[in-house]
């Protein structure tokens, strides 16, 4: 019998005027790190680094499902609306998490959507963190799909979101975490990955805003797996670049969801990351 | 390329999850390779008939083209980068897939699989 290391519990917040019941998973202790799940998927894709001893023995990891996601719920009226996940929103969603759990300038760790809007907070809220790590992130990528194949009456919006992103899992995943990996979508609530997608493929506000980041004061590394199809390796260097003082790291046998679909191969990557951020303490407000 | 095709058709066969998963699909699906055609027939989640080209009669619902290298390269166990999956095949410039892609995406995850079938079982070291 194992009992794993991570505990997780609900907190309400308010966004936009609206309460968000947000779940959020966490272990260990000593700097905050805050990861955020890619799109259509939730805070299970963290498992293995909330579950790794070394990272937890001195980084307080926390992953937070976002509103509709997972296990936290959508607001209150949510079946009159359509979904769409918007820049300014999930900006303040995460700010939210951050003033709820009292988090003194975390590092952020986003992968995909989480990566692009890690890169938005770098430009606009820097203040509020340590340092950045944006894995499979990019300025922009529009969609080389239509977003609305992936919420229809006729089909399964959650399978077919699943063996569309199967395109971005590296060969060399185990096949057991491949498949949790692409669970994780199958289960996504009706029209999710849809309006995740639409934040993701159609809102381009962050190009020509990344000379504004500056690294001296929060550092912002890149991480890219080769078999990413979604953010390529090229995507993400042309994105640092625009990164004065940005690092990048390329990992060969890694797709776009590195953490859930090859930990092994992600860890030392993700460990290598951290050690690029500011530690404990270090610069807070 | 026809004895990968006639392998697909004998692997399906023996997948009943996977056969399963395809119940609801009886279309046929044009391939072709390096010009070479291979209509498959399916019918409730089997390869019912394999037919071969050139065939300007066969009415099909989708095609997938492409060459035997890159198909090749799709079925090796660890396919490089851009290889290792139908759709990045298309991105990379070295497939195209053309008709109805919506019944595609439909029955994605079917079809993926049924395609894949030929690759090479990568040997796991613990």
């Amino acid at each position: 019998m194992t009992i794993e290391q991570i505990t997780g519990r609900y907190l309400t917040v308010e966004v936009a005027g609206r309460a968000q019941r947000i779940y959020f998973e966490e272990a260990g202790q000593g700097r905050p790190v805050l990861c955020l799940h890619t799109a259509g998927s939730d805070t299970r894709q963290w498992r293995h680094i909330l579950n790794d001893p070394a990272i937890t023995a001195e980084n307080r990891i926390i992953a937070f499902d976002m509103p509709w996601h997972g296990k936290s719920l959508p607001p209150e009226g949510f079946m009159q609306e359509e979904y769409l996940l918007s820049t300014k929103a999930y900006m303040e969603t995460v700010l939210a998490v951050i003033g709820g759990l009292e988090l003194n300038r975390p590092v952020l760790a986003g992968v995909s959507m989480g990566g692009r809007i890690a890169l938005q907070l770098a430009v606009h809220h820097p203040e509020s963190f340590a340092g950045f790590l944006a894995i499979e992130a990019s300025d922009f990528q529009p969609a080389w799909y239509d977003i609305d194949w992936f919420h229809r009456p006729d089909a399964h919006g959650g399978e077919m979101g699943a063996a569309l992103v199967s395109t971005n899992i590296s060969p060399y995943a185990p096949d057991t975490e491949r498949a949790n990996t692409l669970w994780m979508f199958m289960q996504s609530g009706p029209g999710v990955f849809r309006g995740d997608l639409s934040f993701y493929t159609q809102d381009d506000s962050l190009v020509g805003q990344l000379h504004r980041i500056d690294t001296a004061k929060t550092p912002v590394h890149f991480i890219v797996g080769a078999y990413d199809f979604t953010c390529t390796p090229e995507d993400a260097r042309r994105t640092a670049e625009q990164v004065e003082g940005a690092t990048l790291s390329v990992m060969d046998e890694v797709g776009h969801f590195p953490m859930s679909e090859y930990p092994e191969a992600f860890r030392p990557f993700f460990v290598d990351g951290l050690a690029r951020m500011p530690s404990a303490g270090a610069g807070a407000s | 390329m026809l004895d990968r095709m006639k392998q697909m058709q004998a692997a399906l066969d023996r997948l009943p999850h996977l056969r399963r998963m395809g119940a609801l699909f009886s279309e046929t699906v044009l391939i072709k390779v390096d010009g070479q055609e291979f209509y498959l027939v399916f019918e409730k989640g089997r390869i019912a008939q394999l037919l071969e080209g050139p065939s300007k009669k066969t009415p099909y619902r989708f095609s997938f083209v492409t060459d035997e290298d890159a198909f090749e390269e799709f079925w090796t166990a660890t396919p490089k980068p851009g290889f290792h999956d139908i759709f990045a095949m298309v991105k990379i410039g070295r497939a195209e897939i053309m008709g109805d892609i919506l019944l595609l995406v439909k029955n994605l995850r079917f079809l993926k699989e049924v395609l894949a079938l030929p690759r090479a079982r990568r040997e796991v070291v613990e």
